[in-house]
């Protein structure tokens, strides 16, 4: 089966599956930051490693890029350039209070699903739909009920198992009989991680504390609503598109105080005792939400910014991680 | 009095202005000498050079004098707006109400560089979290804070979608101090699929007919809003004589482009054309002595083009120049180095275009706003680019970027490579902060470089 590759958590992986193609969230490599742009002056890394891994892919059929990001929308320009693998650049509307967003988000669906039948798809029938849909809620459903019996590192690779390879794929985690407990309760919030970032909940279990909340792109956050059984059988597309569109919180929306309202009601639900704050060094989005949580929230707030290059990083956010942590303990 | 045009300094403007004053020429009511407002904390004028005729005074002086007429509107009961970011096309809007001043509180980018620093909203912005990291825009949510520049707008509409996240971000950071904004989206300009019903826009760019629905719906939610805020309705009938008088603005500017970059001997500096350009976005907050300034300038330029009298070399380099300068008196030096405007694309090229008369008025106004070259890809900018440096004749291509923003890491490349395939000319970036004094040697050198690369070569007939 064809796959089609992207990042964005605004782009449903059922709607690809349900066009007859098999959906990939990548898991982007920092390595890759250096191998597509000689010139990298003020571009985030994370941009700059989907461009390396995109351009250095052989597998994949096509990819979709959004526009929820400036950056991510110019390296389309690159990619329309520089790469043959067909691509696709779907409009998410940053406003999301009124019908013409949403509409909007859906009429973009509908062109995704004439790109994907370009490239081999099928129209999806309603009924492959929401058959493909409640899939991936079980699966959703069946990690999110692990996660007070998982690691927090176990638990975000779930996460991002189920955007890199679907619903199909057993959830085969060892869970703890007893619940994991202990540790300084931390939720982590920003943009999405990359496979190296995934050492960050080692590093902070390490060093006295536990990731109760991962807020960030590629953990929970970037997870979509539950689908209601009943709209999803009455109209999945709908559905879905809700789900999705209003479903996922990001710095991105304007205004963003949704994602405040939800992170609100998580750190509470937790008892969260500190923030990480993650976040790429040139993205804007994030990098302008740190003194506003800070205002925002009581809890102390640890910034843990990145340029991609992990070897000469991993001992500084050690360090500061460790210092956080002493501080809370 | 000389008429001899040449750039001059702001104490030789001094004397000059005395000379004008006394041969009797036509002072508007924020006319007077330009250094009074080196008084006010614009250090960087004392720094700049400028075209010394009657026109550019009067220019200079509407320019330096738009808070003072901001500060007159609102004490006068009039609403003021801010729009921010779509650069052009909300204003077209708000200036058809009776009792709206509509501005662009992003122009706050230019304070740090006029007052040297001095004013500290830089500093502001990094207390509030926004960094160096962020475009020199962040001097806004300074601006904001102190109240200093500006009236607080009645209401604020910001653009976003297809925008830079730097805006995008400091608008929010804005709103979470508790500025209330109006949001509307204009969503990334895409090229219409074969079997989709597509819009030829102004200025050369097209977008499915759909996107062109959605932005008028988006316009329709602002018409309203202003409607609410001014208690005023508008009609057609108004929109369309506010659109009239938009275009009068845009063909004044049009021909002042023409002349200015394809005659032999440059007729105007390229500082006072940027300031020209800029007055299309908002009308330095009035619309009808916009025109007046521009007719003026324009009469100016006729006169020199016609005599044959210019302010640079016949030999100067014929350079294209991409986005706006934080720093204005990078424009100088490139005057300085050699190099004089020939065609420019400062970001707000759509608001130059001439807006749409045959159409209903929502509908042009929303072909304008996704005509907006950042709000399509950096192929369809380039594309463009590369059309007025033919237009214009340009001999080289100078990328600008602006510190931090978020297209510029990408987009440069973009357009330099299409430039660069198109034409055999060469094309340089350079970055320009709000004040370039400590890099000033650096910056030169470039721009010279530039320009003795476009000289050592054959100039085509």
């Amino acid at each position: 089966m064809k796959t089609i590759i992207y990042t964005c958590p605004y782009v449903p992986a059922e709607w690809i599956a349900a066009n007859g193609l098999r959906a990939s969230r990548l898991l982007l490599d920092h390595a890759e930051s250096a191998s597509a742009l000689a010139r990298t002056e003020g571009v985030c890394p994370f941009v700059r490693s989907f461009i390396g891994e995109v351009m250095n892919n052989t597998h994949a059929a096509g990819v979709v890029v959004t526009t929820i990001c400036d950056q991510m929308r110019r390296a389309f320009d690159i990619l329309v350039r520089k790469c043959e693998l067909p691509s696709f650049l779907m409009n998410v509307p940053n406003t999301w209070q009124i019908l013409e967003s949403q509409k909007l988000y859906i009429e973009e669906l509908k062109r995704l699903s004439r790109f994907l039948t370009g490239l081999g798809g099928k129209s999806p029938s309603n009924d492959s739909l929401a058959k493909l849909m409640l899939e991936y809620d079980t699966a959703r459903a069946s990690i999110l009920s692990a996660r007070d019996y998982l690691s927090a590192g176990r638990y975000a690779k779930a996460i991002a198992a189920i955007g890199r390879d679907g619903p199909d794929k057993t959830f085969d985690y060892d869970t703890a009989a007893e619940p994991v407990i202990g540790g300084v309760r931390l939720a982590m919030i920003g943009g999405p991680l990359m496979k190296q970032d995934f050492a960050l909940f080692d590093m902070i279990e390490q060093s006295g504390g536990r990731i109760v909340l991962d807020a960030s792109e590629t953990g929970e956050r970037g997870l979509c609503a539950r689908f209601d059984r009943r709209r999803l059988r009455d109209d999945p597309v709908m559905e879905l598109a809700d789900a999705y569109f209003s479903g996922i919180q990001d710095a991105s929306r304007r205004p963003n105080s949704e994602l405040y309202k939800w992170f609100k009601g998580e750190l509470t639900s937790r008892k969260v005792q500190g923030i990480i704050f993650r976040r790429y060094l040139w993205c804007d989005m994030w990098h302008a939400e740190l003194s506003r949580l800070k205002d925002f929230s009581d809890l102390p707030v640890l910034d843990i910014d990145t340029a991609g290059d992990n070897n000469i990083e991993q001992q500084r956010t050690l360090n500061r991680i460790r210092a956080f942590l002493e501080m809370l303990q | 009095v000389s008429n001899i045009p040449k750039r001059i300094t702001l104490e030789e403007w001094d004397l000059r202005y005395e000379q004008l004053e006394k041969a009797g020429i036509y002072q508007p009511y924020y006319g007077g000498p330009l250094s009074r407002h080196v008084e006010d904390g614009d250090q960087r004028l004392l720094k700049l050079s400028y075209d010394n005729s009657a026109a550019a005074l009067r220019l200079w002086n509407f320019l330096l004098t738009e808070e003072d007429r901001l500060h007159e509107a609102r004490a006068a009961g009039k609403n003021i707006v801010g729009t921010m970011k779509d650069l052009g096309t909300v204003p077209v809007m708000a200036y058809c109400f009776e009792n709206i001043v509509a501005f662009y509180p992003d122009g706050a980018w230019w304070i740090p560089c006029v007052m040297e620093l001095g004013a500290g909203l830089l500093e502001i912005a990094d207390s509030l979290g926004i960094d160096e990291s962020f475009c020199p825009v962040r001097a806004m949510l300074g601006a904001f804070v102190t109240g200093a520049h500006f009236p607080i707008p009645d209401m604020l509409l910001c653009s976003v979608g297809a925008t830079c996240d730097d805006f995008s971000a400091i608008a929010q950071r804005l709103n979470g101090l508790g500025h209330t904004i109006f949001w509307w989206e204009i969503p990334h300009r895409r090229k219409p699929d074969s079997n989709e019903a597509t819009v030829n826009l102004p200025g050369g760019f097209s977008a499915p007919k759909s996107q062109v629905e959605f932005v008028k719906s988006q316009l329709v939610r602002i018409k309203a809003a202003l409607e609410e805020l001014a208690v005023e309705k508008i009609d057609e009938r108004k929109l369309s004589a506010g659109i009239k008088k938009a275009n009068q603005v845009r063909r004044c500017l049009s021909e002042l482009r023409q002349l200015a970059f394809t005659a032999e001997l440059c007729p105007m500096p390229a500082l006072e054309m940027l300031i020209a350009e800029m007055l299309a976005i908002h009308f330095c907050s009035d619309r009808q002595e916009t025109i007046n300034v521009l007719k003026e300038l324009l009469d100016e330029v006729t006169f020199r083009v016609r005599t044959g009298k210019g302010i640079l070399d016949a030999d100067a380099a014929r350079i294209f120049w991409v986005n706006p300068v934080a720093d204005l008196q990078v424009m100088n030096l490139l005057e300085d180095c050699g190099g004089r405007i020939c065609g420019t694309e400062y970001l707000f090229t759509h608001a130059l275009d001439i807006i749409p008369e045959d159409l209903p008025p929502l509908e042009a106004l929303a072909q304008m706003a996704l005509a907006d070259p950042m709000a399509g890809s950096s192929i369809d900018r380039a594309e463009r680019i590369c059309a007025d440096i033919r237009r214009f004749g340009a001999e080289a291509a100078l990328i600008s970027r602006i510190p931090g923003a978020s297209h510029c890491g990408l987009e440069g490349r973009v357009i330099s490579e299409i430039v660069r395939e198109r034409f055999d000319i060469p094309v340089l970036e350079i970055e320009v902060p709000p004040v370039t004094d400590s890099m000033r040697p650096t910056v030169r050198t470039r721009l010279e470089a530039l320009v003795e690369t476009v000289k050592a070569r054959p100039r085509a007939k």
